[in-house]
């Protein structure tokens, strides 16, 4: 790895000063774990890197707030995973956080860095598009506010600004929705999923009033499933349901081959996992 | 304190030192951080030494531009080939073919292949000027695939040049247009006539991908020039071969080059014979400075690898199921350099027709060249890759036949006193206990429950033996000191298989003291004898005697002593005898050891009365869920049977069986280096994925079954292989035993099983 300058700001509004250049080897990061596999590759080499590590503690905290929760861009995954307002508002989270990647990455990792390096493997940004999460983007200019679902543009690509950092992630009330994520990996436990598939399910009783289905790590960024929506809006969950909403995803994503396994198999397994993310939603009762 | 009644019988009945899990003696150290690794090696004024690599698969240097290199500040020297040859003239090394130039010359034959190397005090600076250099090629065509390097125009080596040392290779000297390394040939019996006469005749073929080591410790050097002498402190697992080797390079005598090793971070066979030393110790002695050349994990990728191998198989059976002949062929994918891969293709080339005993056999076995990075040794020496074949096809035997597949491995299975496929009588071999006693634990004569619904289970067994390398040799002092506590001197490198802790027993026991009291010292050719290597599981047998021998001589040496001084041996504390001696405690008693097997070579037929000194048995069986919907699979059960003899540390014997299995599974489910025109294209522990703790199977049981070998040291045999052999075909056979899916190349991935489905169900998925 060449050398580089590593600049550790005490605010966020350092950083920001620090990150208000065109010069695209300028980077922030929270954890480093994702950025550094491409250092060593030689895919990304720093000029500066900008630690986003020292700023004020504020922007870890994770808050309950109205039924959802308010979440601090540089909270570790391994601090979601132990969060009590997460399990409590939002246990999708809590259960997929389980199996990302391994505890050492969880322990470093920041949930503002998950989301904009826009990786599709990541397993967040699904279950936070079903969950209809929301984030707030800061700048010197002021801060805005944007869907999860909206964030990512393309393969590690964002709607972010060079000089824009996320700051804050918002996870609404979730008003009684079930909801699920799951995974294929095909090769080792803690290897990128081959497939994943977050759902957020409204119902009454045995009625799916509204459904929202995501597909990540096969497609080049995360993707709701409008027309396997579709099938399950309104629809009463039988067998039949559940096929039809698995065709319908695998007719509409676009599928990526590579390593993991081919386009034709990831379509396979997208028809069998969004069913079983359909079904597992259902019975794993509140959220 | 303890006196002299030291055991030396294989067959004694009781122990005090031998069969005890003595807590490794390394264990507090390595937790602590303590532990010497050459990584943590810094000398003063020492240099980093960083490569640039080949970009091509196969080329002819047009020219180097090393100027931006030079010219960058902080850079001490550039080294390219004709550099290196300015001190040595001919620059290449190896063990069966001296082939590897130390840099490239002139031309380079795979990817990764070192083309120049720049010295910097600073790691950073040597990096980016190694990136800076620009080296112009002509492309030659290249030639990737084994079976196509037979007879492909594409030729890696124009002449062959077999380094001396094996005897069946001094045939293949000054060959021109060829990249076959060694064609080793067995016949036994007359196979053609047999199946002539065979009422079934079975042909298959099998694959196996090319993998790495990925030892957690990357390959280092550190090579440190002394006056008239050079100093190299090295990661390597042979340390008395890499001083042979420098000191041929360099024409030095061999008392000039001294090579250190501590601890090693794994091995697996990848710091075998001579790696990036001569490199390191050619740059040290240009320099005249401490050079250090550190790889990174993603350039092990580039230094060696597994061999990818073909095995085609073909037996005829009678009605009955009794197996009459077999043929086998296998193309060993060796890459770029030889290596040891010639030994791979002769010495795991006779096994290939499996533990049974077959009347009619004939083998051909090829070493090949090609253009992708070399092939050498990786735990199993390419039995993995020969038992994933034959049990695979032992299986689709029995299944085409309708016999019970157990049944059909008791009725073939070879026995001791019956020849194995070289004519050599069978001795000692626990193949037909490790396969009852897998049987008994995987209750095979049960019914099983198969599954229903999505989800179908099925069970598999495959066993595998091995010989050990022969004939090779080790030497071992031991030295007792005035006070009665005991140096072990051997060049025995321990690379986390605990041999430290089982020298320590073996000296202990043939001298009757604690074995608290022995230190095992480090190899360090100015102070340890000859080893050959720590390979192979020999250590355990090999070296094992000869720390028994020396030991035995050391005793002999003090009980002389104690007679001399008119004390009784038998009852004499060891520190009255030197103190009656000289009157203090003072003096030491040094008892030598030396190990050579007896050996016969093979004729031309490789047929041989004397093959190996021992037999390596492993088995496993699998018991596997399967998803029929995704193809996914899950092995909710691995049991691991072995035959490592009298077991020396039943504690690190097990973990020995559980470690070999579990990197085995990493070769059988998950690993594969992806090529791309030569280049791999998952260079990287981020895209290629070896298992961790949450791939470990549920349930997995691990046992050495009771036996004794006659010949080793105490009774013991070596035991880090085995645990590999049964892994591969024993989850492919479960997997075909619960859905009907039968695979036939490595990995066994998920994908490939439902591809299976949907050709079974007559809808096969387009690609």
């Amino acid at each position: 790895m060449i050398p580089f300058e590593l600049a550790e700001p005490r605010s966020l509004k350092g950083a920001l000063k620090l990150l208000d250049t065109e010069d695209p080897a300028v980077r922030a990061f929270g954890g480093c774990t994702a950025l550094m596999l491409m250092m060593k590759t030689g895919v990304f080499q720093p000029a500066c890197l900008v630690s986003l590590r020292g700023v004020e503690k504020k922007h870890a905290r994770v808050a309950r707030t109205r039924g959802g929760l308010t979440i601090g861009a540089l909270a570790t995954l391994s601090a979601l995973e132990q969060s009590a307002a997460v399990r409590k508002a939002a246990p999708v989270i809590t259960r997929t956080l389980r199996t990302l990647s391994n505890v050492r990455v969880r322990n470093v990792a920041t949930l503002g860095g998950h989301l904009a390096h826009a990786d599709p493997h990541m397993d967040l940004p699904p279950v936070l598009i079903a969950l209809g999460a929301e984030l707030t983007a800061v700048s010197l200019a002021g801060e805005r506010r944007l869907a999860v679902q909206d964030l990512f543009t393309g393969y590690y690509e964002t709607a972010l600004a060079k000089n824009e950092l996320i700051s804050e992630v918002h996870v609404p009330a979730q008003d009684g929705r079930r909801s699920a994520y799951v995974k294929c990996t095909t090769r080792t436990a803690d290897d990128w999923p081959t497939l994943g598939i977050a759902v957020a399910l409204k119902t009454d009783g045995a009625l799916i009033e509204d459904a929202r289905v995501v597909v990540s790590a096969a497609t080049e960024k995360p993707l709701r499933m409008a027309q396997a929506e579709a099938v399950l809006r309104g629809a009463t969950v039988t067998d039949a349901v559940l096929a039809r909403a698995g065709e319908a995803a695998a007719a509409e994503a676009e599928l990526i081959g590579d390593a993991r396994g081919s386009a034709a198999y990831k379509r396979e397994l997208l028809r069998v996992y969004a069913a079983r993310a359909v079904k597992q939603a259902l019975a794993g009762g509140g959220h | 304190m303890a006196n002299i009644q030291g055991k030396t019988n294989a067959g004694q009945a009781s122990f005090s030192s031998i069969g005890r899990s003595i807590p490794r003696v390394e264990a507090r150290a390595k937790v602590t951080g303590r532990a010497e690794y050459v990584h943590n090696l810094r000398l003063p004024g020492m240099l980093y030494g960083k490569v640039h690599r080949s970009t091509l698969a196969h080329g002819r240097i047009r020219s180097i531009d090393t100027s931006a290199a030079r010219a960058m500040p902080g850079v001490y020297a550039v080294y390219t080939a004709a550099d290196i040859m300015k001190l040595v003239p001919d620059p290449h090394y190896g063990p069966a073919f001296h082939d590897q130039p130390v840099l490239a010359i002139d031309k380079v034959r795979h990817v990764g292949e070192p083309v120049a190397l720049v010295l910097a005090a600073d790691i950073h600076v040597a990096e980016a000027a190694a990136q800076s250099i620009i080296v112009d090629y002509e492309e030659l065509p290249a030639v990737f695939d084994e079976i196509e390097a037979m007879t492909s125009k594409a030729v890696v080596h124009e002449v062959l040049k077999p380094a001396g040392t094996f005897p069946d290779l001094k045939h293949l000297k000054d060959k021109r247009d060829t990249n076959i390394a060694l064609d080793f040939r067995l016949r036994r019996g007359d196979a053609q006539k047999a199946f002539a006469e065979a009422d079934h005749v079975f042909e298959h073929t099998f694959r196996t991908q090319q993998v790495l080591h990925v030892p957690l410790e990357p390959f280092v050097t550190v090579a440190d020039p002394q006056p008239n002498r050079l100093d190299i402190h090295t990661a390597s697992q042979s340390p008395s071969f890499v001083r042979i080797e420098i000191a041929r390079l360099l024409g030095w005598p061999e008392s000039r080059v001294r090579v250190r090793v501590p601890y090693l971070g794994g091995g697996f066979g990848a710091k075998l014979y001579i790696k990036i030393e001569a490199l390191t110790a050619i740059a040290a002695l240009l320099a005249g400075r401490p050079v250090k050349i550190a790889l990174t994990m993603e350039e092990q990728f580039y230094q060696i690898t597994k061999h990818a191998a073909t095995l085609r198989i073909k037996s005829a059976v009678t009605r009955d199921g009794k197996i009459t002949a077999r043929e086998c062929e296998v193309w060993w994918n060796g890459g770029a350099y030889a290596d040891i891969g010639p030994r791979v293709t002769q010495k795991s080339g006779f096994t290939a027709p499996g533990p049974y005993d077959i009347d009619h056999v004939a083998i051909d076995s090829y070493a090949l060249y090609t253009n992708l990075p070399a092939a050498g040794a990786l735990r199993g020496f390419g039995i993995p890759q020969l038992v994933w074949g034959y049990e695979s096809h032992t299986d689709m035997i029995a299944r085409a036949l309708n016999i019970d597949p157990l049944a059909f491995r008791r009725k073939n299975i070879l026995k001791n006193g019956r020849p194995q496929a070289t004519g050599t009588i069978m001795q000692d071999a626990g193949i037909e206990k490790v396969l009852e006693r897998l049987a008994e634990r995987m209750q095979w004569e049960k019914p099983f429950d198969h599954g229903q619904g999505s989800i179908r289970r099925g069970r598999g067994m495959a066993i595998g033996f091995k010989a050990s390398i022969s004939p090779t040799t080790s030497v071992a002092i031991v030295n007792i000191s005035a006070d009665g506590s005991v140096m072990v001197y051997c060049g025995t490198v321990d690379m986390g298989q605990g041999s430290d802790t089982a020298m320590a027993q073996f000296a202990a026991e043939a001298l009757g003291v604690p074995v608290e009291t022995v230190t095992v010292v480090h190899p360090d050719t100015d102070v340890t004898p000859y080893d050959m290597a720590t390979l192979g599981s020999r250590s355990t047998y090999h070296m094992g005697h000869a720390v028994k021998l020396a030991a035995e001589d050391a005793r002999d040496k003090l009980m002389q002593l104690a007679q001399e001084v008119g004390l009784s041996a038998e009852t004499a504390p060891i520190p009255d005898i030197f103190r009656k001696k000289y009157g203090m405690q003072a003096g030491n008693v040094v008892g030598v050891g030396s190990y050579i097997p007896t050996y016969a070579s093979p004729d031309a037929q490789g047929q041989t009365t004397n093959a190996t000194p021992f037999w390596m048995i492993g088995a496993t069986g699998a018991e596997v869920e399967v998803d029929t919907e995704t193809g996914e699979f899950k092995i909710t059960r691995l049991v691991n049977l072995v035959d490592v003899g009298r077991p020396v540390n039943p504690a690190i014997v097990e973990t020995q069986i559980s470690g070999a299995t579990l990197m085995q599974l990493g070769f059988t489910l998950y690993e594969r280096m992806d090529f791309d025109a030569g280049q791999c294209t998952n260079a990287s522990l981020a895209d290629y994925k070896i298992p961790g703790i949450r791939d470990v199977p549920a349930v997995m049981e691990n046992e050495a079954v009771d036996m004794v070998q006659q010949s080793g040291p105490f009774g013991a045999k070596g035991v880090g292989e085995s645990g590999t052999f049964g892994v591969s075909p024993a989850i492919a056979s479960a997997i075909d035993d619960a859905v009907g899916v039968r695979l036939t190349g490595l990995p066994l991935t998920a994908e490939a099983v439902y591809r299976g489905l949907r050709a079974n169900a007559g809808k096969p998925l387009e690609d």
